[in-house]
């Protein structure tokens, strides 16, 4: 097992006798290795089609699971480079110029039909695309309806200060019911961060895109968190309690509201505690009214230049982006395509989808500074802090000069 | 058989008897070449080994420690003393070397207390000690990383059977409120990894100690009882003297095994919130994911920690005296 791990890493160039060629691709698995939800069942599906229209091109399949993705940084530390990688952005992989330009490695027509709001995000430093969205989400409130009747709420609440009284009204029921749930631990604290720094006005880079993570309206913002964890609003150890354990805790109708995309709605199903109409899907929260414009994440495709594939690479691309393939991607893990077409047809089919859909072509996204992995782990681990016991104003400080002296 | 083998290798050696017994014996240069190395084949495994297992990783490190790998891992060249001179700048390492050093003392020390109660009963005779011996094995047999997540459920701030314990006494009026957060504040947090620190360790250090028991002569302890010691003085004055090497390897090895302890704290708070509960093992890996230049930095400083606790501890317990 971990032999034939080892040697399907390692060779990126294998060309046999009848000029046959296999590419290899290292993607992440969004679902449960070994399983029927597994990625790698949905790329060797893809792998095989592709093989039967091109006989010479044989594409070799790895999965790795999301929790265990550091082994893609100790591959790339030694150099066992995969022609395909899916799940990293591209910017520090470009800039250690490993990359194959994006229209190298995929034809104009393919590219033209990528959903626009992330062009910016896949360019390097030299403003040339070094990668493609693959799948996107989008964020959104959901919120438990059932807790709503109970605490006498009649409509989810669309400020800052309606969030707070309705979340208070929750907790008060008595049943150790979470009235707003804040995930902080290190799973995914900058998805939350950014949420609550967006109904602010603000964000972790300024319109230039500097960082500017302690501007005001940020420690404004960690303040106000603050005041909610200390009321007893929240959970009560925001800075350790992950997205998911939340989520599991939402999909059991134990908490009032939790921002998740799509992907929170196969919890919900398989819990079975909460029916469709038992929850409710909302904007977040402002300051002063809705986030306009949401949070979307993205999971990148790219190239490498080790295997010396870019024919084949830009030929399989092209095959993998076929809304069909976008299409089963998204019905499989509930979240959004990264292509216009397929947009438009899974908005025309699926209703839940068709919501967060509508916000993805004007939401923000993650910034795309080359240092950026590295600040967004450092964000996980510590920002949690400034609402459970320590100063805003210190935990973001020292976040921004972690950010700008690295 | 480790006698003969010592002699052995003695004799082909740089010593002082090498010499005259490869005079008397050997004709040639050739012959007397072939006696220096015939123990290789025998040493030579163990040499490899653990030239490959602990030597090599050890320089690995302190490569890695100079080197500058960006955030995808790609090396970028070498980095001087930055990696070092950053992880000092770090604001929090004070703490966290002070909180290593409560994590260290307070495991160590209540084991030890503990582990020399539970040892002197389980070398009484007793009704049930058979099965009483059997159960101290469970929390040691058990994997750490399956106790302390088990730990971290029963302590779950909604559903934990330690909190729904208290609720029902009384002590925690609400779920899912602070008073029965144990691992998100991080002073309770603490205080329950050192809990689990001390629970993982009694079962070996018990039996450590129990071994040193049964090591001690019971004439010994007649002749206590006809000169009339009493049990305290007994204890005192024969059974903790004679224990000395048994406690000195449980103290030893449990300084080192709680130092570098990484299952516990990972599992129950992942040295959160922050770097809160974090001890310098924990830091070390957290870095890692920023900065893997710094994390080689920060083991290389436990690994002279380390190294430093052992060479003081031998020097101040005269190792050599005690096991002879």
């Amino acid at each position: 097992m971990a032999l034939s791990a080892c040697s399907s890493s390692g060779g990126s160039t294998s060309t046999s006798a009848g000029g046959d060629t296999t590419i290899t691709l290292l993607a992440a698995d969004y679902g449960t290795a070994g399983t029927s939800n597994s990625s790698q069942l949905y790329w060797q599906g893809i792998a095989d089609a592709f093989h039967a229209q091109n006989p010479t091109i044989t594409v070799k399949v790895e999965t790795i699971a999301w929790t265990n993705w550091s082994q893609v940084q100790t591959r790339l530390t030694a150099k066992q480079y995969p022609d395909i990688l899916e799940g990293d952005a591209p910017q520090q992989l470009a800039a250690d110029n490993l990359l194959y330009p994006l229209s190298d490695v995929m034809s104009a027509s393919t590219i033209s039909n990528l959903i626009p709001v992330f062009a910016k995000q896949e360019d390097g430093s030299d403003g040339v695309a070094y990668g493609a969205p693959f799948t996107t989400s989008a964020r959104a409130m959901f919120y438990n309806k059932k807790l709503f009747a109970a605490a006498k709420i009649a409509t989810p609440p669309t400020t800052w200060a309606e969030l707070q009284t309705d979340a208070a009204k929750i907790h008060a029921l008595g049943n150790g019911d979470i009235g707003y749930g804040m995930p902080l631990g290190p799973e995914e604290a900058q998805g939350e961060s950014l949420l609550w720094m967006l109904g602010n006005g603000g964000a972790y880079t300024n319109a230039s895109g500097a960082y500017d993570i302690n501007s005001p309206a940020n420690i404004q913002t960690f303040q106000f968190m603050s005041g909610l964890v200390k009321a007893g609003d929240t959970e009560p150890g925001p800075a350790t309690t992950d997205r998911k354990v939340l989520w599991a805790d939402f999909a059991n109708g134990n908490v009032g509201m939790v921002g998740g995309s799509g992907a929170l709605i196969p919890g919900i199903v398989s819990a079975g505690k909460l029916t469709t109409a038992d929850y409710g899907v909302v904007a977040m929260p402002g300051k002063n009214g809705p986030l306009t414009s949401t949070l979307a994440v993205h999971d990148d495709i790219t190239a490498f230049k080790a295997g010396g594939h870019a024919a084949q690479i830009k030929a399989f691309l092209d095959f993998a982006y076929a809304d069909k393939y976008q299409i089963q991607f998204d019905n499989e893990y509930d979240l959004l395509p990264a292509t216009t077409s397929a947009s438009t047809s899974i908005s025309a089919s699926n209703p839940v989808a068709a919501g967060f859909l509508a916000g993805v072509p004007n939401s923000v996204v993650y910034p795309a500074n080359a240092n950026w992995n590295s600040v967004e782990a450092k964000i996980q681990n510590t920002i949690g802090t400034a609402v459970q016991g320590s100063s805003p104003a210190t935990v973001l400080g020292s976040l921004q000069s972690f950010a700008t002296n690295n | 058989m480790t006698q003969t083998t010592h002699a052995d290798v003695r004799g082909a050696g740089p010593g002082q008897s090498a010499p005259h017994a490869a005079q008397r014996r050997s004709g040639g240069p050739l012959r007397r070449l072939a006696r220096a190395l015939a123990p290789v084949p025998w040493i030579a495994p163990a040499t490899a080994l653990i030239l490959f297992v602990v030597i090599w990783p050890v320089i690995e490190m302190f490569q890695t420690s100079g080197q500058h790998y960006d955030d995808m891992g790609i090396l970028q060249g070498s980095a001087g003393w930055k990696n070092f001179s950053r992880l000092f700048a770090e604001p929090d390492l004070t703490k966290i070397e002070i909180r290593t050093l409560i994590w260290v003392v307070s495991v160590v020390g209540i084991t030890m207390v503990v582990s020399l109660g539970v040892a002197n009963l389980f070398n009484k005779t007793f009704p049930g000690r058979k099965v009483a011996r059997w159960a101290l094995i469970i929390p040691w047999a058990a994997s750490v990383v399956m106790t302390a997540i088990v730990f971290r459920w029963m302590l779950d701030p909604n559903y934990g059977v330690i909190n729904v314990f208290l609720h029902q006494i009384g002590v925690v009026k609400q779920f899912n409120n602070h008073t029965s957060d144990w691992l998100g504040n991080p002073g309770p947090a603490f205080c329950w990894e050192i809990f689990v620190g001390v629970f993982v360790s009694v079962p070996f250090t018990t039996y450590a100690l129990l071994a040193g028991h049964q090591a001690i002569p019971s004439d010994v302890y007649e002749a206590a009882d006809l000169d009339g010691a009493s049990h305290l003085r007994t204890y005192w004055s024969i059974t903790l003297p004679l224990l000395r090497p048994a406690l000195l390897v449980a103290v030893l090895i449990n300084v080192m095994n709680v130092f570098n302890s990484f299952p516990i704290i990972y599992e129950m708070t992942a040295g959160g919130p922050g770097d809160q509960t974090s001890t310098t093992t924990l830091f070390m890996f957290n870095l890692q994911q920023s900065s893997v230049g710094e994390a080689a930095a920060m083991s290389v400083v436990n690994f002279g920690f380390i190294i430093v606790i052992v060479l003081l501890f031998l020097r101040a317990s005269k190792w050599n005296t005690a096991e002879d």
